[in-house]
């Protein structure tokens, strides 16, 4: 019968890997995908313990799973999006895949030889490497979209809405875990003016310089973000408020003493800053506002400074409530 | 509607059959399992994939429930979807029913492992009473946590004609554990199989 010869080179050709295992899980056939791609000769594995040729496999999962195929004369899977691969394999994309092994697709499944009624093992190796790739844009994507969507386009710091909502995060585990809280409120200083003299373009560079500035100078927990216009917002975790007046001061000489190149000139800007501590039970409209009392007084002091807001400052506005 | 109907000796001889399997299946994961697996003999029930998800969401009421498909094809035409329903509670008593350490597979894996052994066991004994025999598509997740599942589970009913659910209680020495296993067969293979049925009770 023809085809009986044409089993071979169908099996050397085929684009799937083809593992053939006896019932003690020894190698009994590896087809040409396999060969190559695993860089060993058939002969040279016949007969040989699946587990000491392929030396990386997850072997006391595999086996558990190999043994219920045998034992229950079922077929048993295994998918590249719970386990990337069974075999370590390489793949033929090495510039278009950050991972360095073939994501695969693989079903086992019983075989009875026909004429001695032994049973035998068979494992199929799909290569799903392109879907692992694809699957790995489509998160990166995903992942670029969720940081834009949390940026200010401008500046590159975090946008009015993200940080606000942080803001209410970090009010919550403050309350809850009575940790200290701060809060700066900052504005340049005379912005209009600097928009008058050098233009938008010199009010932009202004804005990504002193953003650029000041994030520099801050931790990692600390938020940095443009609350509008020329004003940005900074929410300073595990922070009470003589340790925010010294960042606020900080911030305030660094920004004074750095020197902003835009077309070939050299400019300077200052900042006003206000500065808030967390007490429970407040919201984070009300720190906000705070802040922003406290920002006011910064510039109507004479601006380039840092001023910590106090109750006295708002006495009035009880007074009237 | 009407035409994929089972008269009740068609049932009858289903549910026969649907109770074989079952105790074939019992015996095999009872073996595999290394630990008492008692089977409850299954209820099955024709439904129409309409009602299903509305059944399922209330049995289930708030509950993670996880859904996990599995296709099977047949010879002469005989074809469908099962799926199983897991209450996400009951992952760790999975794991030690499959013999997992906690860490060597994710609870995705655990869920299509468990899925692909309960199925094709059964399965594979209802193709054999119809002298038969199925081959079978790799499980797939249709919803885990945080999904609703009745949804899920009405968009992938819509496809189908008919429902056998089969309600399976699984009962092991230490802990006690339940999922529920749905049937979907299309309208042709419904007939098919009611052929099948006919030509099994003819023979008795």
């Amino acid at each position: 019968m023809p085809l009986e010869g044409l089993l071979q080179p169908l099996l050397s050709q085929l684009n799937s890997g083809v593992v053939l295992l006896d019932a003690e899980l020894k190698l009994v056939f590896i087809n040409q995908f396999i060969a190559r791609r695993a860089d060993l000769q058939q002969d040279d594995v016949k007969g040989k313990s699946l587990f000491d040729v392929f030396s990386d496999l997850p072997q006391a999962w595999l086996q558990r799973k190999l043994q219920g195929v045998l034992s229950l004369q079922v077929p048993a899977f295994s998918s590249w999006e719970q386990r990337q691969y069974i075999f370590k394999l390489p793949h033929l994309r090495p510039l278009s895949s950050d991972s360095a092994y073939m994501a695969q697709n693989c079903s086992m499944f019983p075989l009875t030889a026909p004429d001695t009624g032994e049973r035998y093992i068979c494992i199929l190796v799909e290569d799903a490497t392109d879907a692992y790739v694809y699957q790995q844009q489509l998160q990166q994507s995903v992942t670029r979209l969720q940081l834009a969507n949390r940026t200010d386009g401008l500046t590159g710091v975090f946008n009015r809405s993200y940080w606000q909502q942080q803001l209410g995060y970090e009010i919550q585990r403050a309350e809850r875990y009575q940790h200290p809280l701060s809060l700066l409120l900052f504005d340049l200083d005379k912005f209009k003016q600097l928009n008058d003299h050098y233009g938008h373009l010199g009010g932009d560079a202004v804005l990504i310089e002193v953003s650029r500035l000041v994030a520099a100078l801050l931790r990692d927990t600390d938020l940095l973000g443009r609350y509008g216009g020329e004003e940005f917002g900074i929410i300073l975790p595990e922070t009470d408020l003589t340790g925010a007046m010294q960042v606020a001061q900080r911030l305030c000489s660094a920004v004074a003493a750095h020197n902003i190149t835009f077309e070939q000139q050299q400019l300077t800007a200052t900042i006003s800053v206000g500065v808030t501590c967390f007490t429970s039970g407040l919201g984070s409209d009300q720190l906000i506002q705070q802040a922003d009392e406290a920002l006011y007084s910064a510039k109507r002091h004479g601006r380039n400074q840092a001023v910590a807001w106090r109750d006295s400052q708002s006495a009035y506005l009880k007074k009237v409530k | 509607m009407t035409t994929l109907h089972f008269t009740e000796e068609q049932r009858d001889c289903l549910q026969e059959l649907v109770n074989v399997a079952m105790g074939q299946a019992s015996d095999k994961l009872a073996r595999y399992l290394e630990t008492m697996v008692h089977l409850q003999v299954p209820a099955i029930k024709l439904v129409d994939t309409q009602q299903l998800p509305e059944h399922f969401a209330n049995r289930y009421q708030q509950q993670s429930v996880s859904l996990i498909s599995l296709g099977f094809f047949g010879d002469q035409g005989l074809r469908g979807e099962t799926i199983m329903l897991y209450q996400l509670a009951n992952v760790g008593v999975l794991a030690k029913l499959l013999g997992y350490s906690d860490d060597d597979s994710s609870e995705a894996e655990m869920l299509t492992d468990i899925s692909s052994v309960l199925t094709t066991t059964f399965l594979n004994g209802l193709a054999e009473q119809l002298d038969n025999s199925f081959s079978y598509a790799a499980p797939r997740i249709l919803s885990s946590r945080d999904e609703h599942f009745a949804d899920k589970l009405a968009a992938t009913a819509q496809q189908w004609q008919l429902a056998l659910q089969v309600d399976i209680r699984y009962q092991l020495t230490d802990y006690s554990f339940h999922c529920d296993m749905i049937l979907l067969i299309p309208g042709e293979a419904v007939l098919r199989l009611r052929q099948m049925l006919d030509q099994i009770l003819a023979d008795f």
